[in-house]
């Protein structure tokens, strides 16, 4: 009897360590997906054809995991932010275009 | 005593392969699942359906093709752009060729890319996954995916960049989502891209 029950213990650990197993799988793919709140404001397309292209330097950068939604401050970049520069979508939160930034 | 000590190490036994096994599947799907997500996908070139429209870059060297929910955007003058976009201004699907302007090469584009949003529009970039030696109709093309934030309003996108090459031009074709519907844009960006066309 006493063998029984440290066997249905064993079992209940083996079941209990399956299943944390299969929540951390889950929580991979839920994990990698970003908040739909993050797309409530809306990035808008670009106003004119005006496009004004600047030399950059290119600096070799490590990958990093996606930064919180307040961006942070950078200095590499010579066209500004926020519909300066050049007009595009991508310098008003909207997705990137296939520019090379020369 | 011993007929009992001998059952209960059985019984020890079976547990520890009965764990062993448990643990070696989960970890095989687990490592499979992620494998699958960055697997990048198949490209078949392909002409675009019939009610498809075209937009063909200002140099004449390539042409996109996009469906008809979406319309032409305004950006650089050397390029051009079609998208959707919500009531209120928000992309929901974004296309984009532009010819090669920088130091682009097959080889390296992956990192290209990702090193460009970085210094240009993104807080930050990873890639999901990548492919060279991708067949696009007239030329060849090296392509990435990748997600990224962007520093103004912090909207988040995933997208497919391509830089191809074809007999007598380079050009580069982006076809982007809000990243939370890249599972339903997915079929559509990767038609647009496998219907561009390269000189």
């Amino acid at each position: 009897m006493f063998t029984h029950a440290r066997w249905a213990a064993g079992l209940a650990l083996i079941a209990a360590l399956a299943a944390g197993c299969g929540t951390g799988a889950g929580l991979y793919g839920t994990g990698a997906k970003p908040a739909a709140t993050a797309h409530s404001a809306a990035p808008m397309p670009a106003a004119t054809h005006h496009h004004h292209h600047h030399a950059r330097p290119v600096h070799a950068t490590v990958t990093t995991p996606p930064a919180p939604a307040t961006a942070p401050a950078q200095t590499d970049n010579p066209i500004p932010q926020g519909n300066g520069g050049d007009q595009d979508a991508d310098n008003n939160g909207g997705p990137s275009d296939g520019d090379g930034n020369i | 005593m011993i007929t009992h000590t001998a059952r209960r190490g059985r019984l020890i036994l079976a547990a520890m392969t009965a764990t062993a096994a448990i643990v070696v599947t989960v970890t095989a799907v687990t490592v499979s699942g992620r494998s699958l997500g960055h697997a990048f996908p198949q490209l078949h070139p392909a002409a675009a359906p019939a009610n498809w429209r075209h937009l063909t870059l200002p140099n004449g060297t390539a042409v996109l093709s996009y469906p008809p929910s979406l319309r032409p955007i305004s950006g650089d003058k050397v390029a051009v752009s079609a998208a959707r976009l919500t009531a209120r201004g928000a992309f929901q699907l974004y296309l984009n060729v532009t010819p090669r302007q920088g130091s682009e090469q097959l080889a390296q584009w992956p990192a290209f890319r990702l090193r460009l949003l970085r210094s240009d529009t993104a807080a930050s970039a990873r890639q999901v996954a990548a492919a060279q030696g991708v067949k696009f109709r007239g030329g060849t093309g090296s392509c990435v995916i990748d997600r990224y934030v962007t520093r103004i309003g912090g909207h988040h996108f995933q997208e497919i960049a391509c830089l191809v090459v074809g007999r007598i031009s380079a050009s580069v074709i982006v076809a982007a989502a809000p990243a939370a519907a890249w599972t339903q844009a997915r079929p559509l960006l990767l038609r647009a891209v496998a219907a561009y066309l390269i000189r």
